[in-house]
């Protein structure tokens, strides 16, 4: 059975204060709708994705609540797994459909995070973590540090050379009218940033945004003339605490979850052409290129620096959408964003920021530090 | 953050046998941008620490100098006040390590 994806929709990814969490998941909803040639009777099935409902808007009952939206009365669940809900409430879609039981199912990713102030979202998102992260006070900036320390000594990376994840990633926003950032950086701008957590700097650092992004998936085939397939979704999981974990330079949950999607489709990392990469902090970005297998090990953030994963210069283009650090990271969003994203490229409607000739793309979406992992692999 | 008291209650009875252990430090970061709970307290450093016994623990650094944030420094767990969620809430006790 195949996975089609019929149609996909993102908001403008940022601070969009005037925008409800309401009006955000109706934009993406009727734009995926929309291109899929679907109205809301044609869906099966709401899948939702997002984490911070109801810790900061004491929103529970997702399902229900954008079933309304779209006035539908289909059954609907609400999916969570930290950074990880949009991609994690696809793979549970997609599941539902090679079950046999649904034809044609709705996914949304949908996060507000502006309403709340910075020390409140900080203290939030430690929902992520572990019981003694949130008790020795670390925040998962802190927690990317504590990794950033780790493979800095050990692959002898610098500073300046995690910096070049965010230029590459500012340069590819740049490019991407949805993006939070549409700003060029340099080396210097990261480097001159107030400190977030030693060595991580702002500029490390994804954003708090707001956004959310649909896709209709279906196993109908699709009328675009570049019908594009999911051909693996997987997941694996791994300890909450960092501390718990035999090495702090790979997220073993990402390989694990990657091997398996290249297994099922048959290709090697090579194969790949476009990646959306969870890049939370430049250093996130930097060790997922490793453990996707796109870079050796501790060449990582060597291998973005010299720009071999910018559009235009590289074989494997990694964020083409600017990634979390410039398109935005509504969280619970992200994961459904990254599958837009990936589309647009194998559709060949990427405008400036086209990823020529891209036939295979991969979206690497992680919930916490690495406590779960979704890999999917996306095809013409 | 939920500190209800049976909560910090449960979690007492792993808190004292840990008091007076020492380790190393594995890696090391300082929190400048803290969550709403520890605003008062930044910056402050987060160490993972191997125990003697060998298990890892993720914990606040205090009485501190920039010379502590060293791969390899000896530390020892110490009982120390941790975050007040406000004015009326318990105050909280935690592990934290304190360089040797």
């Amino acid at each position: 059975m195949k996975i089609n994806i019929l149609g996909t929709a993102t908001t403008e990814f940022g601070e969009l204060w005037k925008t409800s969490p309401r009006e955000l998941a109706r934009v993406a909803i009727q734009g995926a709708l929309k291109d899929a040639g679907k109205r809301p009777k044609d869906i099966d099935a709401l899948f939702v994705g997002n984490m911070l409902a109801g810790i900061f808007g004491n929103q529970a009952n997702l399902g229900s609540l954008f079933c309304e939206e779209l006035g539908v009365n289909v059954p609907a669940s609400h999916v969570e797994a930290a950074c990880a809900s949009g991609g994690l409430a696809l793979h549970n879609a997609i599941n539902s459909l090679l079950a046999g039981r649904y034809n044609t199912v709705l996914v949304l990713g949908v996060e507000k995070m502006t309403d709340s102030s910075q020390d409140e979202v900080t203290a939030g998102l430690m929902a992520a973590g572990s019981d003694e992260e949130r008790q020795a006070g670390v925040t998962f900036p802190g927690i990317y540090a504590l990794m950033a320390q780790a493979y800095m000594s050990e692959y002898n990376v610098t500073e300046e050379e995690l910096a070049a994840v965010s230029v590459k990633n500012h340069f590819h926003g740049s490019l991407n009218d949805k993006a939070q950032f549409r700003r060029i950086i340099t080396v210097e701008d990261v480097m001159r940033s107030g400190k977030i957590a030693d060595p991580l700097k702002l500029l490390d650092c994804s954003p708090i945004s707001d956004g959310a992004s649909a896709v209709v998936i279906s196993t109908e085939t699709s009328k675009n003339s570049k019908p594009v397939f999911i051909t693996a979704s997987e997941v694996a999981t791994d300890t909450l605490s960092l501390h718990d974990r035999q090495s702090f330079t790979t997220l073993s949950s990402v390989v694990r979850a990657s091997q398996a999607a290249y297994k099922k489709v048959g290709i090697k990392a090579s194969g790949v052409d476009v990646a959306e990469i969870h890049d939370c902090f430049s250093i996130a970005e930097a060790i997922a290129t490793e453990d996707l297998g796109f870079s050796k090990r501790g060449e990582g953030a060597k291998d973005i620096a010299n720009g071999r994963m910018t559009i235009g210069k590289g074989k494997i283009i990694t964020n083409p959408s600017g990634g979390l650090k410039a398109c935005g990271h509504p969280v619970g969003a992200t994961g459904i964003k990254q599958i837009v994203e990936i589309t647009q490229h194998l559709r060949g409607e990427a405008g400036a920021r086209q990823v020529r000739g891209a036939k295979i793309g991969l979206t690497h979406n992680v919930g916490g530090s690495g406590a779960i992992a979704v890999i999917h692999i996306l095809q013409n | 953050m939920i500190t209800t008291p049976v909560k910090l209650w449960r979690r007492q009875k792993n808190v004292a046998g840990l008091i007076g252990v020492t380790g190393q430090i594995l890696h090391w970061t300082i929190i400048r941008v803290p969550a709403k709970t520890f605003m008062n307290e930044a910056p402050y450093p987060v160490v993972i620490v191997e125990l003697s016994n060998k298990q890892r623990m993720i914990g606040q650094l205090v009485d501190w100098e920039e010379a502590d944030l060293k791969r390899g420094r000896k530390v020892i767990a110490v009982l120390r006040r941790s975050f007040t969620a406000d004015s009326e809430s318990i105050i909280t006790y935690a592990i934290k390590f304190k360089s040797l």
